[in-house]
């Protein structure tokens, strides 16, 4: 059996007496493009977040690469430099150019000499297609331009893992496409991914895993043709079903 | 109008050293409070526990009280524990304490208002807490705390005319004890104000200047709450 870059055990999360994960486990492994699907409020988020303990959770346990993660113990600073994570929006340092955004961390937190972060910056712009607007500030650059370089920035810490928050949600339909190439050539280079994602043709095309969460765990798991093609539950069906309504009526928009 | 011009050149040597020390009042307590002002807001957000506590405190107590209280405390009561400090610091550290606790207002605001998503970034590529509020949180705080900050600047400009109170010759000073050897106080109290004016207009371009130096490229026109 191989082994797992990240393996999540048994996770339990409330807000107050609000129970948002519930004994949720998963593991996934090198080079696994794994896309997490479900209605609002399931926890998807918030999954993600306790993955990279942003949220801190009330039991359970997170391996990275065989490691068990103990608050107390390890270096979280250290945990999530190896796990990339890219937000829903973009969230890029305001203040600093593409450049320095991708730059940043390597400086500042990796400690990498200003030379060589420089060129490991430029390249992970290039591999994003953002190297002609390095010197660009967020506010001056369209949503998917930001979002390729939130990708660049996540990219340059080498990370064992990227998670995508539904990293297309608050683009316009006609940016999507291109964050979504750059994901696809990501995970088509072997990059391992937890991508929160509605986006029904990423899944298809990119996706090892679907897993379908409901209410805090996974409600049914497959392989994307196994799930779309055929799924076991009445609930998947259902949410299926009204995601394909969505997709529909989005094309309509872009239609006309 | 001849006469008034007359008798503005005959104040204004006396006047120009009372603006002097108005300057020096104003650049202590504005430098001193935010020297203060500023790891107070720092704490007061991220902080824990007591010390927490004790900030909040110190900023409630030190905006609910006249400055004027403030400032015979550090004069006049001080003493009577044994600490005498001369006029002009004493009028320095009143206005300094005074505007700490309005700057810790002000840096805590422009802090909240970075956004959280920021925030998650730094800690999301490893920085430690001090790092992505050092290197990502206070650059934006910093530029988002100029206009809040540059009306504390013009408030504490014209509250060192309380310093007059305790005998500092600074401008307000200076005009009274013209207006006894005089007896003009409405001219007097004319050029007292203009100059102000004058200087708060010059004071005000500069942090414009600053403002508009420090802006992030196209951030301006669709900043975000
Ligand atoms: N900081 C918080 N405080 C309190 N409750 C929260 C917090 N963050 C999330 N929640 C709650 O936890 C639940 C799960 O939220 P989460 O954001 O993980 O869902 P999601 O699956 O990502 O939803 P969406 O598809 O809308 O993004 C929701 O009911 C939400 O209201
Ligand atoms: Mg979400």
């Amino acid at each position: 059996m191989t082994k797992s870059i990240v393996s999540i055990r048994n996770l339990h999360k409330s807000y107050g007496k609000v129970p948002v994960l519930n004994d949720f486990s998963l593991d996934v492994y090198p080079n696994e493009v794994v896309v997490v699907i479900g209605p609002s409020g399931t926890g998807k988020s918030t999954l993600l977040r306790c993955i990279n303990y942003l949220t801190p959770f009330d039991s359970g346990e997170i391996h990275l690469d065989g490691q068990k993660i103990d608050p107390r113990k390890t270096n979280l600073n250290h945990v999530r430099q190896q796990i990339g994570m890219v937000f829903q929006d973009f969230n890029l340092f305001n203040h600093m150019s593409a450049f320095h955004n991708v730059a940043v961390g390597l400086v500042k937190v990796k400690r990498v000499n200003r030379g060589e972060a420089r060129s490991r910056a430029l390249d992970e712009l290039e591999r994003v297609g953002m190297l002609q607007y390095k010197d660009q500030y967020p506010a001056e650059l369209s949503g998917g331009q930001k979002q390729r370089v939130a990708i660049a920035r996540a990219l340059a810490m080498n990370p064992k893992i990227m998670l995508f928050d539904e990293p297309t949600s608050a683009l316009d339909p006609e940016l999507i496409e291109e964050v979504l190439a750059v994901m696809k050539s990501l995970a088509a280079a072997g990059m391992t991914m937890v991508v929160v994602s509605h986006e029904m043709s990423f899944a298809r095309e990119a996706a090892d895993r679907i897993v379908f969460m409901d209410q805090g765990a996974i409600a049914e798991m497959g392989s994307p043709s196994e799930l779309f093609a055929n799924p076991h539950k009445e609930r998947t069906r259902q949410f299926l079903s009204k995601l394909g309504y969505r997709e529909n009526e989005r094309k309509d928009e872009s239609d006309g | 109008m001849d006469d008034q011009w007359a008798f503005f050149l005959r104040i204004l040597p006396e006047l120009w050293e009372g603006l002097k020390m108005s300057m020096y009042l104003s650049v202590g307590a504005l430098s001193l409070g935010l020297v203060i002002g500023l790891p107070l807001a720092l704490v007061k957000t991220y902080g824990h526990g007591v010390l927490r506590f004790v900030v909040t405190a110190y900023i409630e107590v030190v905006r609910g009280t006249p400055m004027v209280v403030q400032l015979f405390m550090v004069y006049f009561g001080l003493p009577e524990l044994g600490i005498v400090i001369d006029r002009v610091p004493a009028a320095i550290i009143a206005l300094a304490v005074n505007s700490s606790a309005y700057q810790a207002e002000y840096f805590r605001g422009a802090i909240l208002s970075v956004s959280e998503g920021q925030y998650a970034a730094g800690r999301a590529i490893g920085m430690s807490q001090g790092q992505a509020v050092l290197h990502i949180i206070l650059p934006q705080a910093l530029r988002i705390v100029i206009p809040p900050w540059s009306n504390e600047m013009v408030y504490m400009v014209k509250y060192t005319s309380i310093a007059f109170l305790i005998a500092v010759p600074e401008l307000m000073a200076q005009g009274q004890v013209i207006i006894t050897r005089t007896f003009r106080p409405m001219e007097t109290l004319f050029w007292v104000g203009l100059l102000y004016v004058i200087v708060l207009a010059i004071l005000s371009q500069i942090v414009d200047w600053i403002e508009t130096r420090v802006r992030i490229p196209g951030y301006q026109s669709d900043r975000r709450g």
